[in-house]
C-alpha cells in the first residue's frame, strides 16, 4: 500500500463558511416560502459541525496516543451506543433485551473488524487506529441497522401470527419451532437493505469509503478492493449479528413452559 | 381418571383491574366421556381449555394425566396428549396435505411415521370434506379450514381433545359429521371437552356451566334452569 497523502485539498475555515453559506441561503428561501424546515436545518447543521469536529479531534488524539487499550475501549463504546439504539428501535421487543443487543453487537463488531484488519489487510500493529477504528465504525454502524430491522420484525411478526403460534404450540411445537417462520422472515428483512446496496453499488452510487479514498488520491482500483472487502464484511456482520440477536431474544416472548406470551397477557404496555 | 385438574386459578388483566377468570376450578375427565362447557361470552371457557392444555402463560393449579403429574411431563409432550383445537383455525402456507402433515415435522414426533395419503383421505371423508389433498389450503372456506384443523389434531391421536366451538363455522351436515367423529373419539377411550355456544347434540355425558370463574353442573337434558342462589 502506498501512502496517498499528496492528493488531498485541505478544507479550511473559509471553505467551511462557504458551504455553510449555501445552507443559510436554503434557510432564507425556506423562511420566504414558509416551508417550515428552517429550524430543523439549523439544528442539523450545528450538530454536524459539533459532532464531526469532535470526532476529528478525538481521532487525531487517538491516532497520536496509538494505544491498543484505547482502540478497544472506543470500539466497546461504539458497541454500547449501537446496542442502545437497537433497543429504542425495537418497540415491539420485550423489555430487557439490552444485554442481548450488546452481546450480538460486540461479537459482530470485534470478530468482523479484526478479521478484516488482522487476516485480510494484515495491519501492523494489529490495533493500528487509522484502520481499525474507521472499519469498526462501518461494521458496527451498518450491521446495527440490519439487526434493528431483524429484531423489530421478529417480534412484530410473532404478534401478527399469534393464532398460528398458539395452534403450532398446541400441536407440540417447541418455541423454536413455533417461532421459526418469524425468525426466517426477520433475517431476510434485516439482510435486504445490505443486499440491495451491494447490488446497486457502483451502478447507482460510489460507495462512501471508495469515494473517500479516491478523493484522498488513492488509485480507484485499489479503492475498489477496499470497498469490496467492506461491503462483504458488512453483509457478513449483519447476517451474523442478526442471527445472534434473534437467537438470544426470541425466547423471551415464551414462558419457561414454551407458551408464547400474547399481547393480552403482557404486563407491560 | 384420564385427566384431572385441581384448583385451577387464572387471573387476567382487565380494563378495570385484574379479573379472576378461573376461581379454583377442579375437573375430572374419565376416559370415554364428552363434557360440554357452556356459559356467556367472556366467562372464561376458552381460558379453561387453554389451562388444561398448559397453553396459558400464567396459571396455577395442578394437572395430571393418567395419574401422572404434569410437573413431570414437558410442555410439548403434554400438549400432544392433551390437544387443544383453537376456535380460529390456523392454516399454514401450502396444500391441505402440508397442513395435515405439519405435526410430524415437529421434534416431539421425531421417529413417528406420518399417515399416508390414503389415511389422510379417509380422515377428510369422515368430516365430509371432499377437497383434494393438493389443494392450496389458504383457498378453502373458513368452514373447510376448521375441518382441516380438526382432522390435523385428530390424526395426531391425542388422549384428550379440547374443542373450542368446533362447529361454529360449520353447516348442519358437517356439524353432524364432526359430532359423530367426536363421539367415536370418546368411545375409543379418549376424553373430550367442548366449548359450545349454539347447537346442541346428544353426545355429551356432562354439561357444565362456567359462571363467575366457577363450574356448575347442568342437567344434560332439559332447558337451561336458572339455579336459585341464596
Amino acid at each position: 500500500m502506498t501512502e496517498a497523502a499528496g492528493g488531498v485539498v485541505a478544507i479550511g475555515w473559509f471553505q467551511l463558511m462557504l458551504a455553510t453559506g449555501f445552507v443559510i441561503f436554503v434557510g432564507v428561501v425556506s423562511i420566504r416560502l414558509s416551508l417550515g424546515i428552517t429550524k430543523d436545518l439549523a439544528i442539523a447543521t450545528v450538530l454536524t459541525y459539533v459532532q464531526l469536529l469532535a470526532l476529528g479531534f478525538i481521532l487525531r488524539w487517538v491516532f497520536g496516543i496509538n494505544s491498543p487499550w484505547l482502540v478497544v475501549g472506543i470500539i466497546l463504546l461504539m458497541v454500547v451506543f449501537a446496542a442502545r439504539i437497537l433497543v429504542t428501535r425495537s418497540p415491539d421487543a420485550p423489555k430487557g433485551i439490552f444485554s442481548s443487543a450488546f452481546v450480538s453487537m460486540a461479537l459482530t463488531g470485534f470478530i468482523v473488524t479484526f478479521a478484516v484488519t488482522g487476516v485480510i489487510v494484515q495491519v501492523e500493529p494489529w490495533y493500528l487506529p487509522q484502520y481499525v477504528i474507521p472499519l469498526a465504525g462501518m461494521v458496527i454502524g451498518n450491521s446495527m441497522t440490519g439487526i434493528a430491522l431483524s429484531l423489530e420484525r421478529v417480534f412484530a411478526d410473532m404478534d401478527a401470527r399469534e393464532g398460528e403460534l398458539l395452534a403450532l404450540t398446541a400441536l407440540g411445537a417447541t418455541p423454536w419451532e413455533a417461532a421459526h417462520g418469524s425468525i426466517r422472515l426477520a433475517l431476510r428483512a434485516g439482510l435486504i437493505p445490505t443486499i440491495n446496496s451491494m447490488a446497486a453499488a457502483g451502478l447507482v452510487f460510489i460507495p462512501g469509503m471508495m469515494a473517500g479514498q479516491i478523493l484522498a488520491g488513492a488509485d480507484p482500483v485499489t479503492a475498489t478492493g477496499y470497498q469490496i472487502v467492506v461491503m462483504l464484511m458488512v453483509a457478513a456482520a449483519t447476517a451474523m449479528g442478526s442471527v445472534v440477536a434473534l437467537l438470544l431474544t426470541y425466547r423471551r416472548r415464551f414462558t419457561a413452559d414454551g407458551v408464547f406470551i400474547e399481547k393480552g397477557f403482557r404486563a407491560e404496555k | 381418571m384420564l385427566l384431572q385438574a385441581h384448583d385451577l386459578v387464572v387471573v387476567l388483566a382487565g380494563d378495570s383491574g385484574d379479573v379472576l377468570v378461573l376461581n379454583g376450578i377442579s375437573l375430572e375427565l374419565p376416559a370415554g366421556t364428552v363434557t360440554d362447557v357452556v356459559g356467556p361470552s367472556g366467562s372464561g371457557k376458552t381460558t379453561l381449555l387453554r389451562a388444561l392444555a398448559r397453553l396459558l402463560p400464567d396459571a396455577s393449579g395442578t394437572l395430571a394425566l393418567d395419574g401422572v403429574s404434569a410437573d413431570t411431563i414437558p410442555g410439548p409432550l403434554w400438549r400432544t396428549a392433551v390437544a387443544l383445537l383453537p376456535q380460529k383455525p390456523a392454516i399454514v402456507d401450502g396444500s391441505v396435505r402440508d397442513n395435515l402433515l405439519r405435526p410430524w415435522s415437529l421434534k416431539v414426533r421425531h421417529g413417528q411415521t406420518p399417515p399416508d395419503d390414503a389415511a389422510l383421505r379417509a380422515a377428510l371423508d369422515r368430516v365430509a370434506l371432499d377437497a383434494a389433498l393438493d389443494r392450496d389450503a389458504s383457498r378453502l372456506s373458513v368452514g373447510q379450514q376448521a375441518r382441516v384443523a380438526l382432522v390435523r389434531t385428530l390424526l395426531t391421536r391425542p388422549r384428550v381433545l379440547l374443542l373450542d366451538e368446533p362447529d361454529a363455522a360449520l353447516d348442519e351436515l358437517s356439524a353432524a359429521a364432526v359430532s359423530e367423529l367426536t363421539r367415536d373419539f370418546a368411545q375409543a377411550g379418549g376424553a373430550v371437552v367442548r366449548v359450545r355456544h349454539h347447537r346442541s347434540d346428544d353426545i355429551a355425558h356432562r354439561r357444565l356451566r362456567l359462571v363467575g370463574g366457577s363450574l356448575a353442573e347442568e342437567h344434560t337434558s332439559g332447558p337451561d334452569s336458572e339455579e336459585a342462589t341464596s
